[in-house]
C-alpha cells in the first residue's frame, strides 16, 4: 500500500493543479496577463474584463476557503478588481501579475478579517456530489465524508496556514512567489508549509478518529 | 539520511524538486523505515484529500457587479473632467488666435514688437527718479534744510571727535599737515574742527592746515561757512586773511555782514572792510 502511494504520488505540483478547476488556463498564443495589465495601466480600462475572466474564479475560491462565506467572497473579489483599477499605476513592469493580484487579495482578506471576526467554515453543499472514480456507492459515500472532514480540518487552521496551503495547492503559486508574498525566504516558506501540512494532517486524522469512535 | 531529515524533505520529494540522488536516498530510506513510511502515507492521504476538495463557483451576481463597476470607470475615463475641458477650450482659443505657419508667426511677432515700441514711446513717459521742484521759494527752503542737515551731521561727527583732549586734536592736525596730501574726508574733518572746536588754538591750527588746500572749493566754502558763527576775533581775523589771500569773491557778502555788525570786534570789522576793498 505504502509502496503504491510512493509510486503514484511523487509528481510535480502543476499536474495536481491541472486537475483543479481553479487553474488559470492561458493559451500560449494569447496575450499574457502581464500585457493585459500593462494595457490597463496605460488607460485601456476595458481590458480589465479579460483579466476578470481569467482570475475571478480562482480569487473567489481563495476567498471562500479563507472566509467560508460565499456572498462576502464575491464582494471581496469585486474589491480586488476595484483596487487593481485604483492602484493600476503602481503595477511594475518586471512584476508577475499573478503574484501581484494575490498580494492584493491577501490585503483585501486581511482588511476583511480586521473588520469581521473569522467564522467557522461552512461545509459546501456540493461536497457530497463530487464526482469520483470510485466504482462503488459505498466508497463514494466514504470519500465524500473524508472530504467533509478535510474541509472542516482546513477551516480550523490559522489564517496564514490556510492562505499558504490554498495558494500553493489550489492556485499553483510556487515557493519563490510565496516567499515574496509572505515577505520571507524560500526556506522559511517551506518550513511554514511543512508545519501547515503537519497541522492539517493532525487535525484531519483526529477528526477521522472521532468519526470512527 | 536520518528520519527527521527525510521527513523535512517530504515537501520537495512530493513536488519532485529534489535532485535524483536525494530522491533515491529518500526512497531507499522509506523502504526500510516503518515510522517514515507511516508519516509519508499520512502526508499522501492528507494531500490527496486536500487536492480533492471541490471548487465553488461564484454566482452571476459577481460578473454583473464587476461589469457595472467597469462600465462606470470606462465612462469616467472617457468623459474628461471639467478642468480638462476648460483647458482644451483655452488651448483652442490661443491656437486660433496665433497663426500656425512659422513665417506668419515671425511676422506676427515682429508686428507686435513694433506696435509695442510705438505705443510705449507715445504714451509711456519714463518715471521721474526724483520730484522736480520748480517753485523758487521751495527751492531755497530745501537748500536751507540741506545746509542745516549737513551742519548737523558735521556737528555730530565732530562731537564724537571731541572725546579727545585739545592737545591730541592739535597733534592730529599736525599729522594731517605733515602728510601733505589730504582726501575730501580729511579736509571735511579739518573744516569741522575750524567750525566747531571749542579751543581757539585748535581752530587756528586747523585754519593753518587748510592753507595748503586753499585752492579746493570745499575748503573755501567751509571757511566761508564757518566765518559767521566764529566768536573769537583772532580766528575771525585769520579767516578774513585766508579768504582774502585766495581771492574768494563769494566771501564779499560775509565780509559786508561783518562790517555792519556792531557786536563784532572793531579790529575785525576794519579787517573785513580792507578785505572788501582788496576783493
Amino acid at each position: 500500500m505504502i509502496a503504491v502511494l510512493t509510486e503514484i504520488r511523487v509528481h510535480p505540483c502543476p499536474s495536481v493543479v491541472e486537475s483543479t478547476e481553479e487553474s488559470v488556463a492561458v493559451n500560449p498564443v494569447e496575450i499574457t496577463d502581464h500585457d493585459l495589465m500593462l494595457a490597463v495601466r496605460a488607460g485601456e480600462i476595458a481590458r480589465l474584463g479579460d483579466l476578470f475572466e481569467r482570475y475571478h474564479r480562482p480569487l473567489y475560491g481563495f476567498f471562500v476557503r479563507l472566509t467560508g462565506q460565499r456572498t462576502a467572497s464575491e464582494d471581496l473579489v469585486q474589491l480586488v478588481f476595484y483596487r487593481i483599477l485604483k492602484y493600476r499605476h503602481t503595477y511594475r513592469d518586471e512584476g508577475k501579475f499573478s503574484a501581484w493580484i494575490y498580494h492584493l487579495a491577501r490585503k483585501v482578506a486581511a482588511d476583511h478579517f480586521r473588520k469581521n471576526a473569522p467564522v467557522v467554515l461552512a461545509e459546501p453543499d456540493d461536497l457530497h456530489e463530487v464526482p469520483d472514480r470510485a466504482p462503488h456507492a459505498a466508497d463514494q459515500a466514504a470519500q465524500a465524508d473524508d472530504l467533509a472532514l478535510m474541509h472542516r480540518a482546513l477551516g480550523t487552521l490559522p489564517l496564514e496556514q490556510r492562505e499558504l496551503l490554498t495558494l500553493h495547492r489550489f492556485h499553483n503559486i510556487r515557493h519563490e512567489e510565496l516567499a515574496r508574498l509572505f515577505d520571507c525566504s524560500v526556506g522559511a516558506v517551506k518550513v511554514r508549509m511543512h508545519r501547515a501540512l503537519g497541522a492539517l494532517r493532525e487535525r484531519y486524522f483526529k477528526l477521522r478518529q472521532e468519526r470512527a469512535a | 539520511m536520518n528520519c527527521q531529515r527525510v521527513q523535512e524533505t517530504f515537501i520537495d520529494y512530493q513536488a519532485g524538486t529534489l535532485t535524483a540522488a536525494e530522491s533515491a536516498a529518500v526512497r531507499e530510506h522509506l523502504k526500510t523505515c516503518l515510522t517514515c513510511q507511516r508519516e509519508w502515507a499520512g502526508w499522501q492521504e492528507t494531500l490527496l484529500q486536500l487536492d480533492r476538495l471541490p471548487t465553488e463557483e461564484p454566482s452571476e451576481r459577481l460578473r454583473t457587479n464587476f461589469y457595472a463597476m467597469l462600465d462606470t470607470h470606462v465612462r469616467q475615463a472617457r468623459e474628461p473632467s471639467p478642468f480638462a475641458l476648460m483647458r482644451n477650450r483655452l488651448d483652442r482659443f490661443f491656437e486660433n488666435l496665433v497663426p500656425t505657419r512659422p513665417a506668419l508667426q515671425f511676422a506676427f511677432s515682429a508686428v507686435l514688437l513694433v506696435a509695442g515700441v510705438i505705443v510705449g514711446a507715445r504714451y509711456l513717459q519714463p518715471a521721474a527718479t526724483a520730484p522736480v521742484v520748480t517753485d523758487p521759494a521751495t527751492q531755497s527752503q530745501l537748500a536751507e534744510l540741506q545746509q542745516k542737515v549737513d551742519s548737523m551731521s558735521q556737528l555730530v561727527a565732530y562731537s564724537l571727535a571731541q572725546q579727545q583732549p585739545a592737545n591730541t586734536r592739535l597733534q592730529q592736525i599736525a599729522a594731517t599737515l605733515a602728510r601733505g596730501d589730504a582726501d575730501a574726508k580729511t579736509l571735511a574733518g579739518l573744516v569741522s574742527t575750524l567750525a566747531f572746536d571749542p579751543s581757539t588754538n585748535v581752530r587756528l591750527s586747523a585754519l593753518e592746515a587748510l592753507y595748503a588746500h586753499a585752492d579746493r572749493p570745499l575748503v573755501r566754502q567751509g571757511v566761508l561757512a564757518s566765518l559767521p558763527r566764529e566768536g573769537s576775533p583772532l580766528v575771525q581775523l585769520a579767516m578774513i586773511d585766508f579768504l582774502t589771500s585766495v581771492r574768494d569773491r563769494d566771501a564779499a557778502p560775509a565780509f559786508e555782514a561783518l562790517t555792519r555788525d556792531p557786536a563784532i570786534d572793531v579790529a575785525v570789522r576794519d579787517a573785513a572792510q580792507r578785505a572788501l576793498v582788496q576783493l
